[in-house]
């Protein structure tokens, strides 16, 4: 493959650095309202007995609740047309009355297969609550291909 | 604990399920998404989409759809827990799209983690839209633990 005329890839790509974004407290009623936007009804998520007799000291969010919360940060972040892959691991629960902290950051900026400018980031969610500790609840990360500097859009 | 390595390569049964404008609404507001690409057609248009975009992990309304075949997993709910997911989005989808969704067991493996012996169910999932293209693949993970 011959290089294309164009001046080098910049380290610091087309992304701006991530902001940090919070989302909540969530509540039960967040639960339910994915539970049923979604259509996941695990009662694990809403009904208190049945976490209880599972070990669980509470309902808990579902981890595809917390994976579109980061989907829609990632998005507004890199732009939602420029979004190729999002990965997530969830790592720990979220209980009622967390807030999540959304963050990231640029890993990599390399030229894609077409000469698109292809970014990786890394992607993470922690769970605050009075009186503890964060917790990381998700890892995860994307990649975004934005047009070649210099070619038409 | 249950065997299921037998189960990879097992395909449910394909559905196809309507890209609703309601939907897509209630969806990005159920993530607290508050673009108004999601709720807005005319802010959809304006940032060059055809109609309401679907939000990035939207797969999980396939939950409302998906034919509930001869449960072939067993798994006790107790012990289940979401491992992870990665989507890959090759074309746009949006509000008015017909998706069909195609899916199998890609991969059964046993585990043994901080909280003991686990099995990894991994799932494929292909989407592919009225015009035959494949718009988006998902590989979604569930682990069971094992029993206490």
């Amino acid at each position: 493959m011959t290089e294309p005329d164009t001046a080098p890839v910049t380290v610091a790509g087309p992304v701006p650095a991530a902001p940090e974004r919070r989302i909540g407290p969530l509540t039960r009623t967040d639960f339910v309202r994915y539970a049923g936007a979604g259509g996941d009804f695990n009662p694990i998520h809403h009904d208190e007995t049945f976490a209880r007799s599972a070990g669980y000291p509470a309902v808990f969010g579902h981890g595809l609740l917390t994976a579109g919360i980061l989907g829609g940060y990632v998005a507004s972040w890199l732009g939602r047309r420029n979004l190729r892959r999002f990965n997530v691991r969830y790592v720990g629960q979220v209980w009622p009355g967390d807030t999540l902290v959304l963050s990231g950051e640029v890993l990599r900026t390399g030229t894609g297969p077409d000469g698109s400018v292809e970014v990786e980031v890394g992607l993470a969610v922690h769970s605050e609550a009075d009186g503890r500790e964060p917790r990381l609840v998700l890892r995860g990360g994307a990649t975004a291909a934005y047009p070649a500097p210099g070619s038409e859009i | 604990m249950t065997d299921r390595s037998h189960l990879v390569g097992h395909t449910y049964t394909p559905y196809t399920f309507p890209v609703e404008h309601g939907k897509v609404r209630e969806f990005a507001q159920a993530v607290k998404d508050e673009d108004p690409v999601y709720r807005d057609v005319v802010a959809a248009r304006d940032a060059g989409y055809r109609h309401l975009p679907a939000p990035p992990t939207f797969s999980a309304v396939t939950s409302h759809w998906a034919v509930r075949d001869a449960d072939v997993l067993r798994l006790d709910l107790r012990r289940v827990l979401a491992g992870g997911a990665e989507w890959e989005y090759m074309s746009e989808i949006v509000a008015g799209d017909v998706l069909t969704v195609r899916s199998h067991i890609a991969e059964v493996r046993k585990k043994t983690g901080s909280r003991g012996p686990m099995t990894l169910i991994i799932t494929e999932y292909d989407f592919v839209n009225q015009h035959e293209e494949t718009v988006m693949r998902l590989r979604s993970t569930v682990i069971e633990m094992g029993e206490q």
